[in-house]
Formats: structure tokens, C-alpha cells, sequence
């Protein structure tokens, strides 16, 4: 199985709920590293909010990017106005041609 | 501990996302477009905006000595810019107004056209140093294996001391020397003319100057001689 093929069935299968639980649970680890640095300047808060909490805070974001995808493939698209169906015109009756022998 | 006006945003935004986050994970409302309206706003929006007030300060915190001498190996170095007696270049010019408690920054920053970065990058590699090596010393071991990374350079005290003034070229010194000091054939801060910045680190030690570490590089002297 490919890695194409590996994702299509992730995303088929994948709970929404628990990737949102996920999500929830890295953001708010990633948000602890953020906020902490701005009280305590010193090196390691700061090294650490720029690297790790930004990096657990994407993958976060990503999970959620990732439950639209699911919404996104499960959908149906549907135009909300069906199109009208246009009347047929009637047309005119063409005139025989004349030809050089009248 | 000072709190910045976009630090006080930032956190705002950090608590309103952090309790959008836990409502989630306590209730379990459904996903649908509203639920997932909001959770856009509590795990992207808001902890991007965290995220990015967080860069502007943190870059910002690397600048100030608080920062610098957050590594227990910059303890003396930061106490002797600060104390008040110390005739040190460290000391006196933190002093000022310009250089204040951003005095490292100002003095060892790169003031090229990718200054900035690349003082940040040079800041990396003292991060890595300190973690491999440094962290694990205490400070009497320290003190005399730090080392400055590359010779300071003249110019950086020439955003200040221009080198063209009548007060300045009235020195005997500096006029003698002006070309060599320019070029940084000599350094501003060695032993001869007004010392090293922290001399308390290197007593005995004599600083090459930028040129003479070029000169070294290009013209390696033969082992043994």
C-alpha cells in the first residue's frame, strides 16, 4: 500500500473526536511553553516557546486542519439554487430558397 | 518581572484559547460548522496571534542582560557591567543611557546588513556551546575556557566613537594609530590601549586583534617553530 493510498484510508477511517482531543491536548501544552515565556525571560523559556511550544502549537493546528479535511471529503457539494431549465424557443419555418429557373 | 501592554494581549489571547480548548475537552460538543467555528478560533487563530506577540518579545528579550546572563557562566560578567565602582569597558559604558541594561547586546551585535539574524544565529551557537560543554562547569572552571567567538571588532565601537572627531584625533594614540585602528589592525580593547572589556576573565591573557587572527589564518605558522 502506498502512502497515497495509507492516507486516503486514515482519513476514512480517522475519529474526528479524538484527533479534535488531540488537538485540544497538544494546543494547550503548546500554549503553556508560549505563555511562559512571556513571564520569564530567561533562556530556556524563551528557546523553548520559539521551538518547542511553536512546534507542538502547529501540530495542534494541523490536526484540526485535518478533521476539515475529513469534513471536506464526507461532503456532499450541492448548488443550493438548482439551475433553472431554459424553455425551448420555437423557431421560425425557413423560407424555401428560390432557384435560377423561376 | 515586567509584563509588556502586547505581552498582557498575548495572554488574554492564551486564556481565552485555553478555555475554548478545555470546554472541548469537558462538554464534547459536536463538530459541526459552529463547533468547528469556534475551535478554529480556539486551537489556530488565537494561538497564532500567541505565537507571534510571543517572537516579537522573546526576540526582544534576547537583547536585554537579564537574558545574556540567564547562563550561570555570564553571572561575573554581569555583575561587573553593573557594579558601579568598575572602571572595566563593560562597566563604564553600561553606564550610559545607549547601552543600559541592553549593554551586551549593543556592544557584541553584528552591525552588517543581516546584523540581526546573524546575531541571532551567533547567539545559537553560544546556546549549543553552553549545552554541550558549559552548563556543566561550575564558575571558577568556566571563566578561564570562555572565550570570545571571533576577535570584537573595532567597528563596533565605531558606531559610537566615529574616529573622525577633534576630541577624539586629539588623543597622540589615536592619531598615530588612526589607520591601524580603523582597519582594526589594533584593537580598541587590548591590553595597551584601554583594556579588555571584562578583564577579569582574562588577567593575564593577551587578546588578538582582528587583523592578527586574519594574518594567522592566511599565513599558518609551521608546527614546532
Amino acid at each position: 500500500m502506498n502512502l497515497r493510498a495509507k492516507a486516503e484510508e486514515f482519513l476514512d477511517t480517522a475519529s474526528r473526536s479524538r484527533l479534535m482531543v488531540w488537538a485540544c491536548v497538544l494546543g494547550l501544552i503548546g500554549l503553556a511553553l508560549m505563555s511562559w515565556s512571556l513571564f520569564d525571560q530567561g533562556w530556556i523559556p524563551v528557546m523553548m516557546a520559539m521551538s518547542v511550544g511553536q512546534g507542538i502549537g502547529t501540530l495542534s493546528f494541523a490536526l484540526f486542519l485535518v478533521i476539515v479535511l475529513i469534513d471536506l471529503r464526507k461532503a456532499e457539494f450541492r448548488p443550493s439554487i438548482p439551475p433553472r431549465e431554459q424553455p425551448m424557443k420555437p423557431t421560425k419555418p425557413m423560407k424555401p430558397l428560390k432557384s435560377k429557373d423561376d | 518581572m515586567h509584563v509588556s501592554p502586547l505581552s498582557w494581549i498575548a495572554l488574554t489571547c492564551a486564556v481565552v484559547a485555553a478555555v475554548i480548548m478545555l470546554y472541548y475537552l469537558i462538554k464534547r460538543p459536536p463538530l459541526d460548522a459552529a463547533g468547528k467555528s469556534v475551535m478554529m478560533l480556539g486551537v489556530g487563530v488565537l494561538p497564532i496571534m500567541v505565537a507571534m506577540i510571543g517572537n516579537v518579545e522573546g526576540l526582544r528579550a534576547t537583547e536585554h542582560q537579564a537574558f545574556c546572563g540567564s547562563c550561570h557562566t555570564m553571572d561575573m560578567h554581569i555583575a561587573d557591567a553593573n557594579d558601579p565602582e568598575s572602571l572595566s569597558l563593560a562597566a563604564i559604558h553600561s553606564r550610559t543611557i545607549k547601552f543600559g541594561d541592553k549593554s551586551c547586546y549593543v556592544c557584541h551585535k553584528d552591525y552588517g546588513m543581516f546584523g540581526y539574524a546573524m546575531t541571532k544565529l551567533g547567539g545559537m551557537g553560544h546556546v549549543y556551546m553552553f549545552l554541550s560543554e558549559y552548563a556543566w562547569y561550575d564558575m571558577e572552571e568556566a571563566l578561564p575556557k570562555i572565550h570570545i567567538a571571533r576577535p570584537f571588532k573595532n567597528n563596533n565601537c565605531m558606531q559610537c566613537h566615529s574616529t573622525t572627531g577633534k576630541i577624539w584625533n586629539g588623543v597622540a594614540d589615536h592619531n598615530g594609530l588612526l589607520e591601524d585602528l580603523r582597519t582594526g589592525a589594533t584593537s580598541c580593547a587590548s591590553a595597551g590601549c584601554h583594556g579588555y572589556a571584562h578583564p577579569f576573565s582574562k588577567p593575564d591573557e593577551e587578546t588578538p586583534s582582528d587583523a592578527e587572527v586574519h594574518s594567522a589564518l592566511q599565513h599558518p605558522t609551521p608546527e614546532g617553530t
